[in-house]
């Protein structure tokens, strides 16, 4: 594996990592899968296209804004359809949550045509490192991506709010008994994790394309990251997700690139077989 | 005024039709033809200038009298550049509008998508779509492709790169029938020892495209071919750029529209691209300019709109040629009207009814070509045209003429 496909591998995960960790965070919460994921992404490209193209906001000023506009959305999908469904099966929500993906890819389709757009900023050529290229954009995805891991692992680790989040998702019943305010663990997470997609839609308009599909398309390797490092952990999450970029990176070595697609898939068949809880999920005992 | 077609209205309009004299129901029925065309999607840039020459054609055509002493009714409806749209769409115009014939379909999967529905409801399909597989999914005879198959295009992009001096090339294919075929003809023009590696495919629809584009760029090759569409080739040639590739850059000019200029900007430089254009010298294609009102610049425009142009007057001289609305019978008639030599050139529909009308054995001959169709119904051939862009324009670097 030469040092390009270590780099690759690298911002590929930095893409990946903090929308895994968000999808861990609100699996603990929320108790299902959750594929509305994909959709959140996209909203949070476009928000973030909107206000950098047509409204001609720098790019940062524009991040924060689609960060802020899809927390909005993601706390609104939360109370308009999955809070009314409160105690229905995971199944049932993971269905709903395919078709809040749907609903929020074809309203975007709908004011935005299938085009392919990009945000108004120059295309950059790489700096050469022993060999391997990478350019400044990319490294800032990758600072960023890790300083969100280190944001969040204080906010879990040292702050009331975090502890509160770790209390709801270890154990809803025993938490409210003690006091935590679980509807409002759940608003601050739905929101947080919100503002980690909106960015995520930044992220991912500035490497591919923005275009109605661009959060479906990462949802599986984000999925199999989430289901990597076990459900329900964001450090695991982290960890998964550099696993699947170098996973996907290896694949073109030795198996043609029309099967790199399927990389995503098998890490979720394979591990679920062998290890259910994931690499630092613990396993979930049923009473 | 809507209509409830209960059984008993059913049992009397079709007593009522009996009893009227058969010539004049003839005279009353309009002539009807379903437009599907990609007015948004990929084919979006495209898809309206087709919508509006079918409608021009029909227009001009039913001022002057119709065809068969019959109005033209034409109904529009929008693919989307979706073949799931495309077959509810197809539904509606065979079940509903009864139409003799659907034409402007544009990308490939929309055309076979429709073609079982049309296929078994023996309706006409007139089509710009270029996959292989067109020719062998129609089994009726009723299919006509006014662009020449992927392959041809695979060739003729080669042909007009060979003249470059370019000696190594990498190929990377979208995975798709389109893609893979004109991969195969540009090889077939190439050569093998140009190539440095395999070549190979991706997906559309991936989450990262870097590890493609490190295999694409590996064994430095002078150039890389990439025949694709928009969406994936503007995310793929985002990368190429960004571990800066400094070779030639190929590909079609379907991938390079205004949404790949746009989103890329200044660094869409220098990218090549080929496609079939319009026959620019050709009578056809200056009369079309006039009839859209477009100034006569020289280089390529509306290079969809003069097909949906030609596919409405060749079906509408068919009907003529054939004297009735039996749709064989006017498959047959589009090979009378536009192929064959020895036969009066015509350059419109209002020269080409006029012949007919006079007796005459007519050849169109069209705004998009001079219209061939080989016993399967696929023009024969097409001019191709190879650009560069440059400062965020197209400037023309060849034609090649058919």
């Amino acid at each position: 594996m030469s040092l390009q496909m270590i780099v690759n591998a690298l911002v590929n995960a930095a893409l990946i990592a903090p929308p895994a960790m968000a999808f861990s965070l609100l699996f603990g919460i929320l108790r299902f899968p959750n594929f509305a994921i994909g959709g959140y992404i996209t909203v949070g490209a476009f928000a973030a296209y909107t206000l950098n193209v047509p409204l001609g906001l720098p790019l940062p000023l524009a991040a924060a804004g689609a960060m802020a506009l899809t927390a909005l959305v993601v706390w609104g999908t939360h109370v308009a359809v999955f809070r009314p469904m409160q105690g229905q099966s995971a199944i049932t929500l993971l269905v709903v949550s395919i078709a809040v993906t749907l609903i929020l890819e074809n309203v975007i389709r709908l004011f935005y045509s299938a085009d392919v757009r990009g945000f108004d900023i120059p295309l950059q050529r790489p700096w050469k490192i022993w060999g391997a290229r990478i350019t400044p954009e990319q490294l800032e995805i990758i600072v960023w991506s890790l300083l969100i891991g280190v944001m969040l692992h204080l906010l879990l680790a040292h702050s009331r709010i975090g502890r509160a989040m770790r209390a709801v998702a270890d154990n809803p019943m025993l938490a409210a008994i003690r006091g935590v305010n679980a509807a409002r663990v759940t608003a601050f997470t739905t929101a947080l994790c919100g503002a980690l997609f909106g960015l995520t839609g930044v992220f991912a308009g500035l490497d591919l394309v923005i275009e109605p599909l661009v959060g479906w398309n990462l949802t599986i390797p984000i999925f199999a990251a989430a289901i990597l490092g076990g459900i329900g952990s964001p450090y695991g999450a982290i960890l998964g997700a550099v696993l699947v970029g170098l996973a996907e990176e290896a694949t073109i070595l030795v198996l043609p690139s029309t099967y790199k697609i399927a990389v995503g898939f098998v890490i979720i068949a394979v591990l679920l077989l062998v290890r259910p809880q994931g690499l630092f999920g613990t396993a979930e005992i049923k009473k | 005024m809507k209509i409830e077609w209960t059984r008993r209205t059913l049992l009397a309009s079709g007593v009522a039709a009996l009893a009227t004299p058969s010539i004049l129901r003839a005279q009353d029925g309009e002539i009807a033809i379903g437009s599907l065309t990609p007015n948004t999607g990929g084919g979006g840039p495209f898809g309206p200038n087709i919508t509006a020459s079918h409608k021009r054609v029909a227009e001009a055509v039913n001022a002057a009298g119709g065809i068969l002493g019959r109005q033209i009714r034409l109904y529009q409806e929008n693919s989307e550049t979706n073949p799931e749209t495309a077959v509810r769409a197809a539904d509606k115009l065979i079940n509903v509008n009864q139409v003799l014939g659907i034409i402007g379909t544009f990308s490939s999967s929309v055309t076979l998508g429709t073609m079982p529905k049309c296929q078994s409801a023996n309706v006409i399909q007139m089509c710009t779509s270029s996959s292989s597989d067109i020719p062998i999914a129609d089994e009726k005879g009723l299919v006509f492709n006014f662009q020449p198959l992927s392959p041809i295009w695979g060739r003729a992009i080669a042909d007009l790169v060979l003249s470059r001096g370019i000696e190594s090339y990498a190929l990377m294919a979208l995975n798709n029938d389109f893609t893979r075929s004109m991969m195969d003809g540009f090889i077939e023009r190439v050569g093998q020892d140009a190539l440095v590696q395999e070549p190979f495919y991706y997906n559309a629809g991936q989450s990262s495209y870097r590890s493609e584009v490190t295999q694409l760029m590996a064994k430095s090759p002078e150039a890389v071919f990439i025949p694709s569409y928009v969406a994936d080739f503007t995310a793929v040639y985002k990368e190429l750029y960004r571990q800066g590739y400094e070779g030639v850059v190929i590909t079609t000019s379907l991938s390079t529209g205004e949404q790949f200029k746009e989103t890329v900007g200044a660094a869409g430089d220098g990218v090549i691209h080929g496609f079939p254009v319009p026959a620019l010298s050709s009578p056809a294609y200056k009369q079309y300019l006039e009839e859209v009102g477009l100034e006569d610049t020289g280089s390529v425009q509306h290079p969809f709109g003069t097909a949906g142009r030609d596919q409405m007057s060749a079906l509408l001289l068919a009907i003529e040629k054939a004297g009735t609305t039996d749709r064989a019978a006017v498959a047959r008639a589009v090979w009378d009207v536009t192929t064959g030599e020895g036969k009066t050139t015509v350059y419109n529909i209002a020269d080409g009814l006029a012949a007919l009308r006079a007796g005459e054995e007519i050849n169109y001959s069209g705004a998009s070509g001079s219209l061939e169709f080989d016993e399967e119904g696929m023009v024969l051939g097409r001019d191709f045209q190879l650009s560069e862009i440059q400062d965020g324009k197209d400037v023309v670097l060849q034609r090649l003429e058919f």
